[in-house]
């Protein structure tokens, strides 16, 4: 099982990285996370952000991930020093 | 003091005052009789369109936090929902109808359900809670969670329950005297709704769940709905509504 954290998106890097508050880590995760990490998403599933990374731009990505609540699933670190996460919408805050 | 206010006659005041969380909620009594929101009730408790959930115990009809990134099935969904609703309501005296015609005459606003490229919108919610069910703090945002949707263009979104059983004990609902804003989502839990430390020493407004009365309130306020106690359930019907423009009002689940 990987290891998974939460937390809000707070600034855009670039069109496929973010960096983020982590509010939250599974109990279960094998390692620990800063509160504020730098996360590279290798995939993504929200429906307005492309797949193809080529078709994706700076205000889609700000557009849809700036301040929202974001679940990340671990695959590794990058060489520099991002998590390399699946990212994914997290519950809901409301009805 | 920051208290309901229960509707005696109209006023563009109230309307206002939602909007900018200077009043809880508006509450309008009597909306259904005691009698029809009884029969209405065992209509529901005997349909067999009703689906247990994670988080509450029983619904019938869909919304869109159960769909954020799958509209398609969201719509879908919805015309099952919105069949089903017909078939517990008699077309001629429908409680969606009569809680949209009282919103219009209250605000003075004409109001539909809401449509995106011919698809309908669900109409409304039935929620059973039972012994013990409650729900957990939250706030609810269109505009900020649902971009997927049109839907998340309207302006001052509000919501709309009607209460068609009280429980024996307990199932009120508390609103708090506080807004959301973005920098809550930090305080979001993974699953649903936010960390209860947001509301700490907050004030707070508790308003009961009694049978034929409609509560509208501001639902970027945050709020949550108690432990209900006993066998008999609460049962209400709810929607959200906001504008699309100065005089019209579009309403969604």
């Amino acid at each position: 099982m990987s290891d998974i954290i939460w937390g809000t998106v707070t600034k855009i890097i670039s069109i496929n990285s973010f960096e983020m508050n982590v509010s939250h880590q599974k109990d279960t995760n094998n390692d620990s996370y800063q509160d504020m990490e730098e996360i590279q998403f290798t995939e993504i599933d929200i429906p307005s952000i492309p797949l193809d990374e080529s078709s994706r731009d700076i205000s889609q990505i700000e557009q849809n991930l700036k301040d929202k609540f974001v679940k990340c699933e671990i695959s590794g670190r990058n060489s520099e020093n991002r998590l390399v996460c699946t990212v994914s919408h997290s519950g809901a805050g409301g009805y | 003091m920051w208290t309901t206010q229960i509707l005696k006659k109209t006023s563009n005041s109230d309307y206002n005052n939602l909007i900018s969380g200077k009043i809880p909620a508006l509450i309008i009594s009597n909306v259904l009789s005691k009698s029809l929101c009884a029969s209405l009730s065992e209509k529901i408790l005997n349909s067999t369109s009703i689906v247990s959930v994670p988080g509450i115990s029983k619904k019938i009809g869909t919304s869109l936090s159960s769909h954020i990134y799958e509209k398609s099935k969201y719509f879908s969904n919805a015309k099952t929902s919105n069949q089903s609703l017909k078939k517990i309501f008699s077309a001629n005296y429908s409680p969606i109808t009569i809680m949209q015609q009282t919103i219009s005459k209250i605000f003075q606003k004409q109001i539909f359900t809401a449509n995106e490229n011919g698809m309908t919108y669900s109409s409304a919610m039935i929620r059973i809670h039972e012994h013990g069910d409650s729900v957990h703090l939250h706030r609810d945002n269109s505009n900020f969670e649902m971009s997927e949707y049109g839907i998340s263009d309207v302006n001052n979104q509000l919501s709309a329950i009607l209460y068609l059983q009280s429980p024996f004990n307990g199932g009120e609902l508390t609103i708090y005297d506080k807004m959301w804003n973005k920098n809550d989502e930090q305080m979001r839990c993974p699953e649903f709704g936010y960390s209860s430390d947001l509301i700490k020493n907050i004030p707070q407004k508790n308003i009961s769940p009694i049978s034929g009365n409609m509560i509208i309130f501001n639902p970027k306020l945050y709020h949550k709905v108690e432990s209900v106690i006993g066998i008999k359930s609460r049962i209400t019907l709810g929607f959200f509504f906001g504008e699309i423009s100065e005089n019209y009002l579009y309403s969604w689940t």
